[in-house]
């Protein structure tokens, strides 16, 4: 009776244990993001019935979910792209999915392993490109067979998409470059001048003197944008840090990679490809920002993360209480400045002289599981047409990445979402020059774990005073070595 | 049943089986159909999604391109015992966040199952009913809602506390609950302690169950409250409380939504919510490590077995069956 006892309870342990360990998990995970973002993944509408098409038709999915696109204002005219396109194709259907970004990645993973990959996915950034690495399909051979004309692209822009060992993975469909967008409201009540509206040109303070834009004018800029609740700023002894209530800056929805991008472009790896590194620009950010958090207070910390004021659907700058904002033309968007105050675009500032503004790009991919590459191509060659790429561009925010679409765009763009407001796109348009070179989300060894493990090492830095940064970047170091060694063990 | 039935009937369970009648065989086989969905179950949900998870455990095997998969023996298992310092570390903090939660969520269960079992509480039915009623909160939700709750800013904990002592405990400088590597444990037993309405009621039926007459007698030779709960009550209960601790140590070790839904399993603050299961999460989900993963589930499983083994092993000490024959 005893050895029957044990048994059961060891059937009834393994049933238990396994049920946490096995895709049930994945359900409540799932179902756990799904209520954070209080979105359940979208299914979106079936098209409306097309007339019936003579032949075999050859169903194609769009995965969307990314990047750019599962917002639930994008929905209908992403819709609407696929409709004219089954309209206008007897022999494809498209079929949209867009899964919430909060699960997008999971649920990709998952359809990819089980033998389901969807035909086409996108719009994807390099963050979402590399970590699916090696699962996509190389364009070239499908380029060369139907003739693709790639001269209205950037040459740079299209070997961008060039990965060594995996081939051409992507045609250019859209940028997004960062730079400064800063609350004239806030400006205007302190008194303060506006950050430069160009590059090279140099900040003017209230008193007329002339200071050069780089990261020791903005960290006092924004020192004097910092006010607490009794109304003075962080540049004076009375100061009270504990009961801040307007912030001066913030490298807003980045990662360290993008916060040590701002003072210059680098890499983890060292050039032999296999050695751990910090950038010296990127110790310099990273220890500028632990300042502002800290001992400058121009940055909102993680304590002050939670604070009710700071609290808005376009995060910490959206609530009109964040003087200065970098960040990429996707946030130059209705649903992040909902018009509740003045803003405007300024350069970004420079680094021992040298300007670095980060660049996200988007694409569309096809995995290696499509069953139908032809026919995902002719769709890829369609949403990234002249036709019907602006469509989409208008959807996500985006910069074409065709020439011939450029001119004029962001005109269109700034009437149809901020009809009426004096914006200054050329500043938009002149941060491309600067961009950044490796690209901050390029791709690492151990791609996520690399990732998880210096987002927790900044949550740590941005929860923790006192620290000694030096010793904890070392620590990081190491660590990302370690990553990196067992990916290399395991890849050799 | 006669001396010499009963000596026949231990025969056939220890020697030779005496072959069956055509009804006993009957009786077996519609009693394995009724078995049967079951057992297929079992076999289709359980058994096989393990060796699968074995075998799996045995490669290199990324979902996001399964064409690489490949076979490497038991480099997986060296990898998670004797060199991933996370899997030591994840499985410590788990260990220290049960030795904090679990005993707080089951003394606070019994607590209520005797205080709404006491003839001098009026309501009971309605208090039963509010105990209850938090478990049937979604646990994302709770933990949403306890998210708001022990806001450092917000939330009311803070605002109370702050009122009512005079400390200061919301603000940047405030009590951070849910950040403060020191506190963010028992912030978390917090959450649990809304879930305990279903111990509560399966500890209210344990003690509405025990003979009233022991009672009684009791209260005759003078017992005190005290001398009753713990000469009477709790042993009787111990069969319960046995189920409860083995229910709540394997849930323990399963310890994963809470951290997920506050912090995207990043372990913050400072890894304190890095748990096994949040890092087997993150091996096998987030990183796409699904043979890694295998490993650390297979791991757990050991782990989980010999705990409960030895629980099992220590229930002939503390543990009263009244029906058992010593």
């Amino acid at each position: 009776m005893r050895k029957l006892l044990y048994v059961i309870s060891i059937l009834i342990v393994a049933s238990m244990l396994f049920t946490a360990c096995s895709p049930a998990v994945q359900e409540e995970v799932e179902e756990a993001a799904e209520e954070i973002a209080e979105e359940v993944v979208e299914e979106v509408e079936e098209p409306e019935e097309v007339e019936e098409p003579s032949g075999d038709v050859v169903e194609i999915r769009w995965f969307v979910g990314l990047g750019a696109g599962s917002d639930a204002g994008t929905f209908e005219a992403q819709q609407a792209v696929v409709d004219g396109f089954n309209a206008t194709h007897d022999d494809i259907e498209l079929i949209l999915e867009i899964v919430d970004n909060e699960v997008a990645y999971d649920t990709l993973a998952t359809q990819i392993a089980a033998g389901n990959a969807p035909d086409i996915v996108g719009p994807v950034g390099v963050r979402g490109r590399d970590t699916f690495y090696g699962a996509w399909l190389d364009l070239q051979p499908l380029i060369e067979s139907t003739g693709y004309d790639l001269s209205d692209f950037d040459p740079a822009l299209v070997d961008f998409y060039n990965i060594e060992g995996q081939g051409q993975l992507g045609i250019p469909f859209a940028s997004y470059p960062s730079f400064m967008i800063f609350n004239k409201d806030l400006f205007d009540e302190a008194g303060a001048a506006y950050p430069p509206a160009a590059y090279g040109e140099p900040y003017v303070w209230a008193d007329g003197t002339e200071a050069e834009w780089n990261m020791d004018t903005l960290k006092e800029l924004s020192m004097f944008m910092t006010v607490d609740a009794s109304g003075n700023d962080a540049t004076m002894e009375e100061f009270d840090p504990a009961n801040i209530v307007q912030f001066g800056f913030q490298n807003q929805w980045t990662d360290p990679r993008g916060i040590g991008t701002f003072f210059g472009a680098g890499s983890f790896l060292e050039d032999d490809g296999v050695t751990a590194q910090i950038p010296e620009e990127w110790q310099a950010a990273w220890k500028w920002t632990y300042d502002g958090w800290w001992t400058d207070w121009f940055i909102p910390n993680g304590p002050y993360g939670g604070a009710e004021f700071l609290q808005h659907g376009g995060g910490p700058f959206g609530s009109g209480n964040l003087a200065m904002v970098h960040i990429h033309t996707w946030y130059a968007a209705p649903w992040a400045l909902d018009g509740s105050f003045v803003f405007d675009f300024a350069a970004t500032p420079s680094y021992n002289g040298t300007v670095t503004s980060k660049m996200h790009a988007d694409t569309f991919g096809i995995p290696k599981g499509t069953d139908n590459p032809e026919e995902a191509f002719t769709v890829l060659a369609y949403l990234l047409s002249p036709e019907i790429a602006p469509q989409l561009l208008t959807i996500y925010g985006a910069q074409p990445a065709r020439l011939s679409l450029q001119e004029g765009y962001l005109d269109t763009y700034s009437e149809t979402n901020f009809p009426g407001m004096d914006l200054n796109w050329d500043v938009v348009v002149a941060s491309t020059a600067y961009a950044d070179n490796p690209n901050h989300e390029a791709w690492m060894p151990s791609f996520l774990e690399t990732t998880d493990r210096y987002n927790e090492f900044w949550n740590y830095l941005a929860n923790t005073p006192d620290l000694d940064v030096d010793a904890e970047i070392e620590a990081l170091r190491e660590d990302l070595q370690g990553i990196f060694d067992a990916y290399f063990e395991a890849n050799p | 049943m006669t001396v010499a039935e009963f000596g026949k009937a231990v025969k056939n369970l220890k020697g030779k089986r005496t072959p069956l009648t055509i009804k006993q065989k009957r009786e077996a086989r519609w009693g394995f159909f009724f078995l049967s969905p079951w057992m297929i179950g079992f076999l289709l949900f359980y058994l096989l999604p393990m060796i699968a998870s074995f075998a799996f455990s045995l490669t290199k095997f990324n979902p996001a391109v399964p064409d690489e998969t490949v076979y490497i023996g038991f480099t997986n298992w060296i990898r998670a015992i004797f060199r991933d310092k996370e899997v030591l570390l994840s499985f410590t903090r788990t260990i220290h966040f049960a030795a904090i939660s679990l005993p707080v969520g089951l003394i606070f269960a019994l607590f209520l199952a005797i205080l709404l079992n006491s003839e001098n509480v009026i309501g009971k039915t309605i208090y039963r009913t509010l105990f209850y009623m938090p478990s049937m909160i979604p646990l994302v939700a709770t933990v949403l809602i306890w998210n708001g709750v022990l806001n450092e800013h917000t939330g009311w904990i803070n605002i109370l506390i702050e009122r009512f002592t005079g400390i200061q405990a919301t603000g940047t400088d405030g009590i951070r609950w849910l950040a403060d590597p020191q506190l963010v444990y028992y912030a978390y037993t917090m959450f649990g302690l809304w879930g305990v309405g279903n111990a509560m009621i399966i500890f209210l039926a344990a003690v509405q169950g025990v003979p009233t007459e022991l009672y009684e007698a009791a209260e005759i030779d003078g017992a005190s409250w005290f001398r009753r709960l713990f000469s009477i009550t709790l042993p009787l209960i111990t069969p319960v409380i046995f189920y409860q601790l083995v229910l709540g140590v394997i849930g323990s070790l399963q310890y994963f939504l809470a951290p997920f839904v506050l912090n995207q399993g990043t372990g913050f603050p400072e890894g304190k919510t890095r748990f096994y299961m949040v890092y087997f999460y993150k091996q096998s989900f987030s990183f796409f490590n699904m043979g890694y993963g295998a490993t650390l589930a297979w791991l757990m499983f050991i782990v989980a077995l010999i705990i409960t083994i030895f629980l099992f092993g220590t229930a002939k000490y503390w543990v009263y069956y009244a029906t058992e024959e010593k």
